[in-house]
């Protein structure tokens, strides 16, 4: 598929210069390939390339049957799945503009970006995502609700609701009708065009709608081949696992862009809960997750290879050991080096390979942790077992590109080289990332003037994000808005420490304080699977995550875990004091973004008077 | 999918019971290696394995009804005998005195073991009404009725003492019970009961392997489970009991009919509670609600004597001669005894219960869940 891509005429590039346009592309070179896979009552029901693009062009028939005309929004509320893409890819063949919502957005914030984004028709998934329009009054633009499943909604009655069978039915009959439409459509598509509404989710204030157009998507799909086969192309048919949101940036890039100029074959998780069970049977070629994934399936690791006996004990520490040091040679030189391969063969057939099956990870050609800042441990410990994991920078208004470590060429800590030829770098004064490149936004949407904030005069894109240079590397430091000064004028990045807090399978959340104060305390939110496994081991009764969360014995484990975490930093970066938080922190309650961040503001109001005893 | 084993995007492929290439190269690889054992075996061990094939088929029936159904069984040797008298009428010679309509095996094996399973499917509505302890005297009733019957059905048995020889292993003209040739070569009848045998119990275990997975074997574990819930939920008491006793039987004719072949005489006074209770023997040490467990169980007992046989030189407290400490069948019966007694208690879902915990360690590597 390289070799294809290099041989494209300019001529038939000018063809390829939108998503959709792509899809087309591939439905004629490779109609029998496997587009989508979806899981229904327990099978793989599979989709081919030319199904697919078919059913693109029968929604986009459907769209423009219900008054979609180029400009209007789709709103698309659901969890990753066929109608998704369908529905994105169809807004766009039409030159209308897709917007994604988080199945997880409550109703006031789907309020928000259905009344923002003026979406004309709003795809919901099903009776949860329905009733959350539904309760929003005033939404004057739209003018249709289609539901993807029937199920409770079939006996509502608002005159705006069609079920997707329905929708889909029309779409096929009007393509009947008109064949050419799409397809004509999809031909004048201007690449300067606006093609999806990416909402940033928003760790200060409200979300502000990112303008992505046809020529960033088919950038980043460019961009993406090169980088997301970094490691290697594998012998069949790439495969994918769709679980990251599609409305986020990190998730589109994979699952439509990444897909679109591989031709891979996009399996859809059955739902977020299952992820760890879709991951064992798909095993895919390349596996972006945000730090949290990663963190979390180190933490499995770890807790599960405690609970396994001797043998298998011993083997893995030995391999896991032996691992370690070469993946310092990997990561110095490119190659664990000779001696460092073998034994890691031996590793890999002892243990490793069982392993990897077990995460679903045997088949990983490439994985990728974005979307926030990761642990340098955490990467080398997956380094280590023989997953090629590492670290890339994007942001959504850079249609998720940015800089990569890529094998060979990799810094544990950095977020490594910007990813091509495209993408111009520099630090500005204060040492925050500008960027320049073809993936940068168009623009907030309604919103010039923070526009204007972010793009200068010069094209330059500033990122909020400082970062320092480490040779060629980029060493991200933090958040602009979040470092800390602390009362005494030293300046110190949360990010890290909390990084460093959590490595520790026991830690879930943290949020550093210290701001004008005289020194730095944390907030520390416990992760409930792995505590409540210690505590059963140790003998120790509890009840709810309150009340585990106030033993004695588990403030002394997450002390031990902290004083571990402060050896690392100098006198005045380390944490003093911590109070752990009594609850579970939720997106619902307003204390997450729906990407899982820290609201600091928020949980700052709200735990106030755990934070003011620490002072 | 290919490289992908737990990816399955066709129901055929989900239930299948070899999904890999790797299972499937082993249990080919398992066959040839059992099959061509036979070229090399000495006859006497050739006797010895079909036998316990043979078993095998008997366990596997015993184990529908006891292991899967729940509903204990002790009545199994009247199954095996009647299994053995209907393969000597429909296949045995005529004499005289004796009943016997000389068909091939294909017809008469098959007919031993519908004879059986009718009977017991007649039996069965009886055993409806009962559970547990009542049900386990009143199929071992059967036995002694059997014994009587047996005795006394002259025509059809040959009587006490006398007794008959059992359906003739004949298809088409051909004798797998005499040594003959094959395509220029000699093949012994030994090396044919062998074949034979392991071929019906290929048959009879894969039967059963999907009678276990499906609808049906599904009703027969909630049965089991909890009679009473199983009803609530649907399933047919008596339809399901009917029929567990109705298969089991079947397998019980099949074993009996095949078992007399291998020594070529049946005696009316084999079929009582003894045989029984080797049986249930072969269930718990094989492995109850297993197929795979029955073939353990059964090749297990059968070839156990002939192991203590082979101890008899090695152990010093063995009699030899008339000296010694005991003799080898009074080991060997305290041996059967130790080892009913210790797998009930240290491993009561048998051999298929070690073999299912070697899997498992290997399965859930380098975890231990």
């Amino acid at each position: 598929m390289t070799a294809t891509m290099e041989q494209r005429s300019p001529a038939e590039s000018t063809k390829l210069a939108s998503l959709p346009a792509r899809l087309r592309a591939l439905a004629d070179s490779r109609p029998g390939d496997i587009a989508l896979r979806e899981k229904e009552f327990g099978i793989w029901q599979e989709t081919t390339y030319q199904e697919f693009w078919h059913e693109v062009q029968a929604a986009g028939m459907a769209l423009w049957q219900l008054g979609v005309r180029p400009g209007d929004k789709v709103a698309i509320h659901s969890e990753n799945r066929k109608a998704w893409v369908i529905a994105d890819l169809a807004a766009q063949a039409i030159q209308a503009v897709s917007v994604g919502l988080y199945a997880t957005n409550p109703t006031a914030e789907v309020a928000y970006l259905l009344q923002h984004s003026e979406a004309k028709v709003l795809i919901a998934e099903d009776q949860e995502q329905v009733d959350k329009a539904l309760e929003v009054e005033s939404l004057p633009d739209l003018e249709k609700i289609i539901y993807v499943e029937p199920r409770g909604v079939r006996a509502y009655t608002d005159a705006r609701l069609m079920s997707w069978s329905a929708f889909m039915g029309a779409g096929e009959s009007a393509l009947a009708d008109d064949p050419h439409r799409v397809n004509g459509l999809v031909d004048t598509i201007d690449p300067e065009e606006t093609a999806t509404l990416v909402y940033t989710s928003g760790t200060t204030g409200a979300p502000k709608g990112a303008m992505l157009s046809h020529r960033n998507l088919t950038w980043a799909s460019e961009s993406a081949e090169d980088l997301i086969a970094a490691g290697g192309l594998p012998k069949g048919q790439p495969q994918l696992l769709s679980y990251l949101p599609l409305c986020h940036v990190f998730g589109r890039l994979y699952d439509v862009c990444g897909a679109l100029a591989m031709g891979s074959c996009v399996n859809f998780a059955e739902s977020i809960e299952t992820v760890v069970a879709d991951l064992a049977e798909i095993q895919p070629t390349y596996f972006p997750a945000p730090p949290r994934i990663w963190e979390k399936m180190h933490a499995l690791v770890n807790i599960r290879m405690s609970d396994a006996s001797l043998l298998k004990k011993a083997m893995y520490k030995v391999f896991l050991n032996t691992g370690m040091k070469s993946a310092d040679r990997l990561l110095a030189t490119g190659s664990r080096g000779f001696v460092g391969g073998i034994v890691h063969q031996i590793g890999y057939l002892a243990v490793f390979r069982s392993l990897q099956r077990k995460l679903g990870m045997q088949r990983c050609k490439q994985a990728t942790s974005g979307a926030a800042p990761i642990a340098p441990e955490v990467i080398k410990f997956f380094l280590a077992i023989g997953i090629p994991l590492y670290e890339g920078w994007g942001m959504t208004e850079t249609t998720a590109l940015g800089t990569g470590n890529l094998p060979g060429s990799a810094r544990l800590g950095t977020i490594g080289t910007p990813v091509n030829g495209d993408v111009q770098i520099r630090l500005g004064d204060d040492g925050e990332i500008l960027i320049k490149s073809p993936g940068i936004f168009k623009g907030y949407f309604k919103n010039p003037e923070a526009t204007a904030e972010t793009i200068d005069e010069d094209g330059w894109m500033h990122t909020g994000d400082i970062a320092e240079y480490d040779d060629e590397f980029l060493r991200i430091v933090d958040r602009k808005k979040d470092i800390i000064i602390t009362a005494g004028g030293k300046n110190v990045s949360p990010s890290e420490i909390e990084n460093k807090l959590k490595v520790s399978p026991f830690i879930k959340e943290a949020m550093v304080i210290g701001d004008r104060r005289k020194y730095l305390t944390a907030l520390i939110g416990i992760e409930l699977d792995t505590v409540s496994n210690w505590a059963q081991r140790k003998g120790i009764t509890f009840t709810t995550y309150r009340d585990l969360s106030e033993k004695p014995e588990v403030i002394e484990l997450i002390q031990k875990q902290v004083d571990t975490a402060n050896e690392y930093f100098a006198r005045v970066e380390t944490v003093k004091k911590f109070a752990l938080i009594p609850k579970e922190l939720d997106h619902e309650e307003g204390e997450l973004t729906a990407t899982q961040k820290l609201k600091r503001k928020v949980l700052v109001d709200r735990f106030s008077d755990l934070i003011e005893q620490m002072y | 999918m290919r490289g992908r084993p737990a990816l399955f995007t066709r129901y055929e492929a989900d239930s299948a019971m070899l999904p890999t290439i790797t299972q499937r190269v082993w249990l080919a690889i398992g066959l040839v290696a059992v099959i061509g054992a036979a070229v090399w075996l000495p006859r006497d061990w050739l006797i010895l394995i079909a036998t316990a094939f043979i078993a095998a088929i008997g366990v596997i029936g015993l184990n529908l009804v006891t292991g899967y159904a729940g509903q204990v069984s002790l009545g199994h040797a009247f199954f095996l005998g009647v299994g053995a008298y209907a393969g000597a009428a429909f296949g045995g010679e005529a004499t005289e005195k004796l009943v016997g309509m000389g068909l091939d095996v294909i017809f008469w094996l098959p007919l031993a073991g519908l004879t059986a399973g009718f009977i017991g499917a007649a039996i069965a509505p009886i055993a409806v009404r009962l559970r547990g302890l009542y049900l386990a005297f009143l199929t071992l009733g059967l036995v002694f009725l059997g014994e009587h019957i047996f005795r006394e059905w002259e025509s059809v048995t040959g009587g006490p003492g006398i007794g008959r020889k059992p359906g003739v292993l004949r298809l088409a003209g051909w004798r797998f019970d005499l040594d003959g040739q094959i395509a220029g070569y000699s093949v012994t009848r030994e090396q044919q009961i062998y074949w034979l045998t392991l071929l019906v119990l290929i048959i009879m275990a894969f039967a059963a392997k999907n009678i276990v997975r499906s609808r049906i074997g599904r009703a027969f574990a909630a049965v089991r489970d909890r009679d009473i819930a199983a009803e609530v939920m649907g399933i047919d008491l008596t339809r399901y009991k009917v029929l567990a006793f109705g298969v089991s039987s079947f397998y019980a004719g099949v074993a009996g009919g095949l078992l007399f072949t291998v020594t070529g005489f049946v005696n009316t006074n084999s079929f009582n509670l003894l045989l029984s209770f080797t049986y249930i023997a072969m269930v718990v040490i094989g492995g109850a609600a297993s197929i795979t467990g029955s073939i353990m169980g059964a090749a297990f007992l059968t070839l156990l004597p002939r192991i203590i046989d082979g101890a008899g030189g090695v152990l010093p407290f063995l009699e030899v001669g008339s000296t010694g400490l005991l003799s080898t069948s009074q080991l060997e019966r305290i041996v059967f005894g130790a080892l009913i007694i210790g797998f009930l208690i240290f491993e009561p879902l048998g051999l298929n219960g070690i073999w299912m915990r070697l899997r498992n360690y290997w399965k859930a590597w380098p975890f231990s869940y």
